[in-house]
This record gives C-alpha cells, structure tokens and sequence, in this order.
C-alpha cells in the first residue's frame, strides 16, 4: 500500500465532511445576507401607499403648474418613473394609448376624468376632483379633493380621496380604500380594507350629501336611566369592571344591561335592547339583535350578525364574517374604530367610522 | 431500568420531534390567525411603558428615542424608565431625556431586591394604567409597535401579549448569525403555530405587555422567580387569562455576542424555566377551564429545557445497553436510530429552515449547517444548568442570581439603522 494511501483517504473524507458546510462558510466569509431582518417602519395607515406615491411626485407639482397655465401636456421623469403631466381639461384628454405609452403615472392639474369602460396601468394623481365613468378601471389613484367611482367601476390597488368618495352601485375598490373626510358606497359594492372618519352606506341614487342614518344614542342610554347606568360606562378598559366566563352559550335577555367584561366558550346572544356596558368575547358566533348595544369590544370565534340598528362603540375582531343589519353604528366620529373579519356584508343605511377590514371580502348588501 | 429509561428517553424525544414538525407544517400550510394585526383605529387606551434598565448607557437612549417616535396619542402614553440601581451614566442619559420630555417619569431604583422581576415589582406601584408594555432597554421598537401590542387588550381574555424580537447586530459575528436564525424559528414558527392552534403563545418578559388588572389578579410579579415571563405566562393561564402573540409586531434587539455570555444566558432562561416546571406542570395538566390543547402544550412547553439532559442521558444509555447486550429490538430500534443518529431529531432544524423561508430571507440559510454546533453549546449547557439545579435541591445553595445579560453595543445605533432602512412603498393588502 502506497504511503500516500492514508492521506489521501484523510484528505477524501474531510473534504466530504466539509461539502454539507461549505455554502455556510461561504456565507459567513462573503456576508451575503447578514443585514438584520426588516421590520416594518411605517405606522399602519392604509393611506400610506397614497402618501408614498404623492411624495413621489411631489418634486413635479412646479411643472404641473406651468401645465396647467399653459394647459399643455408634457412627459418628466422622477424617481425612475414615466410621469405624464396633463394641464388640459379633462374633456381635452381621452387616454389616447400614444400618450400613455410606458407612462407609470398621470398627474392631472385639473378634474379629471376616466372615460366609461377605459383600463388605465397608470396610477393618477388628481389635483382636484376624480372620477370614474361606467365600467371604468384603474391600477391606483389619489385625489386631493373629491373621487366618485361610476357604476361597475373599480379600483384594482388603491384609492385615496382627501375629501370624499362615491362608490356608485356595483362598483369596487380592492386593496386599500381611504378617504379624509367620507366614504359613500351604494348596494353591490365590493371592498377589501378602508378607512374613514365617516364610512356610509345608502340606497342607489340617494343624494350623498344628505344621508340619512337612524340614530341609535336613544336606544343605548335615555335621560331617564343614565342615573343607574355605571359610572365608567364609557371605558372600555374600566379596571373595576368584574369578569365573566361562561362555559357554554351566554343569553343576554331583552332589555336587559349589564356591566361586566363577558367571555363565553359557546354562542352569544344578545337579546332585543340589551346593553352591555364592557367588552366581550365569544369562542363561536354571535348575534345582536335589534337595537343592542355594547360599549366595548366584540371579539368572535364564528360569524357575528348585528342587528338591525344596533351599536358598538370598540372594535369589532371576528374570525369569520360580519353581517351588519340596516341601521347599524359602529364607532363615532370622534372615537373611530375597527370591524375586522374574514368577510363583511353591510347593509344600506349604516354608519360607520373608522377602519372597516374584510380580509376576503366585503360588500354592500344589494 | 436502565432498559426502561431508555425507552421513555426515546419516546420523549419523539413527541418533542413530532411536536416541531408538526408546528412547521402548521406554518407552511395551516390555517394562520392574526385576530388582532387589523385594529388600525381605536380609541387606544392610557398605557404606561416600563423600560427595564440595569446599567444600560449603551443603548437607553436608543430605546427612548424610538418610544418618542411611536405612533401613539401621545397624551395617553406615559414612559417609565426603570433604572435598577445604575452604576454608570444610565440614571443621567435618562435624567437628560426627562428635562425635554417631561411624560417621561424616570423610576431610580437604589435599593431591595436585585433582579428584573424585583424591579418591575416596585416600578408597578408608580403604574395608574390597565396596559402595561415592558422593554428590555436595548430593544428598539418601530413606529407602530406600540399600537400592535395594545391591540390585543380589546380581548377581554387576554392577559398578556408577545410581540417579535428580531435581532440587530446580526451581522456581527458567527454567533449572532445563528442566534439570529435561532430567534426566527423561536417566532416565526413555534410562537405562531402556538398562536394558530390556540395553545399557549409564550409570554417572553420584553416586547411584551401585561393586563393589570389581571397581574393584580395573580398577586403581581414574582420576584423569586428567574424566568419571569415564563412564570407570569402559567400564572395567568392558570387564572383564566389568555396570552397571545403578535408575529408582525416586531422589535429589534441585540443578541450575545460572545459565547460566554450565551452559555451563561440560556442557562439562566434553563434554570428559570425548569424552575417554572416544577411549580405548574401539575397545575397545568389538572386544571379545569382550560381546552386540551392548552394542557398539553402547557406541559410540552414547560419540559423543552429538559430535553437537552434527556437527549444526553439518552445517548449515555444507547452505549450502556449496547456494550451491557440489552435486546433494544422491533420500532423501539428504528426510533432510537432515528433519534440517535440524527443528533436527537433534524426537526428543529426543519423549523429554523421554514422560518428562513417565511422571513424571506434567501442566503441565510446556507448557515443552518452550522446550527448544529449553535446547538451542541446549548444542549451542553442546558444539561450542566439541569445539574446544577438538581444538585442545589438535594444539597441545598446559595439565593437565585439573577445574571443581567451583557451588552455588546458601545454607542447608539438608532440614526444609522434607521438610514438603512427602506421605507415600505407598496406590500400586500
């Protein structure tokens, strides 16, 4: 046996030995992927993705003026996007494809206007008011001033509205829906997530500037009775409030108030006018029926349905759907809130305020 | 016996394999739940954050810097810096920040019982809020982390939230690259699969928040305890509280940088937790109200430190009965070839390469080689901190020290990791 016989076996096996760990001594000698993960750095707001793009093509607003002075049409380039600068009137601009050729975004200085049953790639930025002709679709959009949404029109990405938005009957919003003042939305509208100070549903063709809504306040606290109720009624995180678990389902009788935090292995019902002044949280589903209210939280396993103009006032976690009967309130406009759920359905004539978030889907009951 | 011994070592090492597998596969296929990750609007309550900080001059500054950035109504936010009796330049850092922001209520331990626990103990008094969030102060929280924690407080059964700790440094050495990869399994898949399966979502003591109202419930902090969180997490499932974690509510930390203090602080966390074992696991699997799923993983989770020792004392028996011609025959011999051969169970390895995997993270995960000697150290020092404890409650030993892990950051780092990082533009809806 040759001498080398010994080395050579060595020398084999180590090298074997080493083939499993040497992309790892690659990596710790090149680095590749040793910068800390990424965690998220902005604070959640759905109208981020609108302030990102707006901020984008901030550095362009001095051109879009002289634009629109001049109401001409340019091409400018910023941030490594195509952006079409359109100083026109809106009737003056049809999306002529020529024009919008390998365009990223459209600025318009004016109203502008998404011709009925036109597909536009391009993300629009509109200095004024926006919208959406029948069966019309975009990528994304932000508005500073007011955005309607023609019938069977949609929005594939996101929508922001710094005033208010009109979704007309079956149109929808996928992705994120946001508005600074109001979100409108007829029978047979679709949306994923939105947000809101006021978020109304109303009958087709009801005038959106004077929707009317039931008021609920009377159904949850009368003058009369206010004396008895607790005394920390409005706090949701109230230390004192006692707690109660029930196995099984948990019946709230009509009528009836009480105040306590309640969690229930079973189904929850609450019966006609019964109040619930604390937060509650059901393993399974639950159902409020009419003019309910809970001055605190609901969160449910299953299905929750409320009932026709019932009330909540804190946020709404449901693992399966919402069904929202007309009427219903959830949150103030001075205390928004959150209903979030695997799909939502809400019916005409409700109010709501803050974020409502279907993760699947949620529409407008027609 | 010796036979006997064997064969229990072999199956625990199983259910713990199948245990592993089974929460990956949970994450890469199962159904997830983030029941709280959409509360984006809400009237958020008054919480107060407690920032834990014993010797810190390193690093409270960043910590505070972060905190008067979060996205949170600033007049219901109200932080207290726990600085545990200070021998360096923490009590000024801190003194320097409360003269510019004064709802910054700076607590300066001089005295009592050493400890985190101990100081948390006596900072609750100062506390007037139902949330209560508790930093580590080397920990660095994001804009909207705050908001994630609180969230799950609308539960009325939750107790406790957990939120994702995500290391910094990184980059720095082999060791942090494996702590890093460690950490991602730790979260990504056994606290989510937890969370998803309704079981028991671990309470890690920063990054964290508790209920007041429920901690008051189980009489507070216990200051005789060494793995805190582990405690607080059986204390208040035993007491009917929930505790739940948040995976996108993440906050980054600094691991060890040195193996030294990694051994001395996971043996710590194996002290504490087998400490916690002893006290609930009978507890755990008795008591009433709680599902079966939660009993079980109650008691898995509470015996993970125990497997290091088991697995050691398993191979010592494999030699034993082999050299002694013990008859080891029919599916015994197939699992404990299994379990043997492949250093107790390749699961945990499994585990940290799907987590990679979920994190997104492409080259990282040519380093999972090298875990196994990530885990031989831990398996070793684990066994020795079992031993300890064993030997001191038969022998009897001085009080519990509680050892603060030792810090690797010289000077802040917040402005520089900030400039690095990209802001989001677009992501999934």
């Amino acid at each position: 046996m040759s001498s080398w016989a010994p080395l050579a076996l060595t020398t084999v096996t180590a090298a074997l030995l080493a083939v499993p760990v040497a992309p790892a001594l690659y990596e710790l000698w090149k680095r590749e992927d040793a910068a800390p993960l990424p965690t998220s750095r902005h604070d959640g707001r759905i109208a981020n993705f609108a302030d990102v793009f707006r901020s984008r093509l901030e550095p362009l607003r001095p051109r879009l003026e002289r634009c629109r002075a001049q109401l001409e049409i340019s091409r400018a380039r910023v941030d490594g996007i195509e952006v079409l600068l359109v100083g026109c009137n809106a009737e003056d601009f049809d999306f002529d494809p020529s024009l919008v050729q390998g365009i990223a975004a459209v600025m318009f200085s004016r109203a502008a206007l998404i011709p009925a049953g036109r597909v536009v790639d391009a993300d629009i930025y509109a200095d004024a008011a926006l919208e959406l002709e029948e069966g019309a679709a975009l990528r994304a959009a932000v508005g500073r001033s007011d955005i309607t949404l023609g019938k069977d029109s949609g929005v594939l990405r996101w929508l922001h509205a710094d005033g208010g938005i009109y979704l007309r009957r079956g149109s929808s919003a996928y992705g994120r829906l946001s508005a600074g003042q109001s979100i409108r939305m007829e029978p047979g509208c679709g949306f994923q997530r939105m947000h809101a100070p006021s978020i109304l549903t109303v009958d087709a063709g009801q005038d959106g500037d004077c929707v009317s809504v039931p008021s609920t306040a009377h159904v949850c606290e009368t003058s009369e009775d206010a004396q008895h109720l607790p005394a920390d009624r409005g706090e949701v995180f109230a230390s004192s409030r006692p707690r109660l678990r029930v196995k099984g389902n948990f019946v709230l009788a009509p009528g009836e108030t009480l105040n306590a935090n309640v969690i229930t292995t079973g189904e929850l019902q609450f019966g006609a006018g019964a109040r619930l002044f604390g937060s509650v949280k059901s393993y399974r589903g639950a159902e409020l029926e009419e003019g309910s209210c809970v001055h605190g939280s609901i969160v449910c396993g299953g299905t929750l349905r409320l009932g026709p103009r019932s009330f909540v006032t804190g946020p709404i976690m449901a693992e399966g759907d919402v069904l929202v009967a007309r009427g219903c309130r959830v949150g103030e406009p001075d205390a928004l809130t959150t209903i979030s759920s695997s799909g939502t359905q809400i019916a005409p004539g409700c109010q709501l305020h803050g974020t409502v978030w279907a993760r699947v889907r949620g529409s407008v009951e027609d | 016996m010796l036979l006997v011994l064997f064969r229990v070592t072999v199956l625990l090492i199983c259910i713990y394999t199948v245990r592993h597998y089974f929460f990956t596969l949970n994450r890469l296929f199962g159904r997830q739940r983030h029941p709280y990750v959409d509360v984006d609007s809400a009237d958020w309550p008054a919480i107060t954050i407690l920032i834990a900080a014993h010797n810190e001059e390193a690093v409270v500054a960043d910590i505070l810097k972060a905190l008067l950035e979060v996205d949170y109504p600033r007049d219901r936010l109200t932080i207290i810096p726990v600085n545990d009796r200070s021998t360096d330049r923490t009590r000024e850092i801190i003194d320097a920040f409360v003269a510019q922001h004064p709802f910054i209520e700076p607590f300066h331990r001089s005295g009592g019982k050493p400890g985190k626990a101990a100081a948390l103990k006596d900072a609750m008094a100062r506390v007037n809020t139902e949330v209560v969030l508790i930093f580590d102060a080397d920990y660095i929280p994001g804009k909207a982390l705050i908001r994630q924690l609180v969230a799950p407080f609308f539960d009325p059964e939750v107790g406790a939230v957990m939120g994702r700790v995500v290391p910094l440094n990184v980059g720095k050495k082999c060791l942090t690259r494996l702590l890093d990869l460690e950490r991602s399994g730790g979260y990504q898949v056994d606290q989510q699969a937890r969370m998803n399966l309704h079981m028991v979502p671990q309470y890690g003591g920063t990054v964290a928040g508790v209920r007041k109202s429920a901690l008051d419930e189980i009489g507070g902090w216990n200051e005789n305890a060494l793995a805190e969180d582990t405690d607080l997490t059986y204390r208040l499932l035993l007491a009917g509280w929930k505790t739940v974690y948040e995976n996108r509510a993440e906050c980054y930390e600094e691991v060890p940088e040195r193996w030294p203090v990694r051994v001395r602080q996971i043996m710590r966390w194996a002290k504490g937790h087998n400490q916690a074992m002893t006290r609930y696991i009978v507890p755990t699997a008795k008591r009433d109200g709680l599902s079966w799923v939660e009993r079980i993983d109650g008691v898995f989770l509470l015996g993970v430190y125990v497997m290091g020792p088991a697995l050691l004392l398993g191979w010592s028996l494999a030699v034993v009965l082999f050299y002694t011609g013990a008859q080891i025959g029919g599916g015994l011999a197939v699992l404990a070839l299994g379990a043997f051969t492949t250093l107790g169970n390749f699961a945990a390895f499994f585990e940290i390469g799907a987590a990679a995997r979920l994190d997104g993270s492409r080259q990282r995960i040519r380093l999972l080689p090298l875990t196994l000697f990530g885990f031989t150290v831990s398996l070793i020092s684990v066994s020795r901190a079992a031993w300890q404890q064993a030997h001191e409650s038969f022998f009897g030993s001085a009080d519990l020290v509680w050892h603060k892990t030792e810090r690797s950051r010289t000077a802040p780092v917040l402005e520089e990791h900030l400039a690095r990082t990209a802001p989001v533009l677009e992501e999934s809806v």
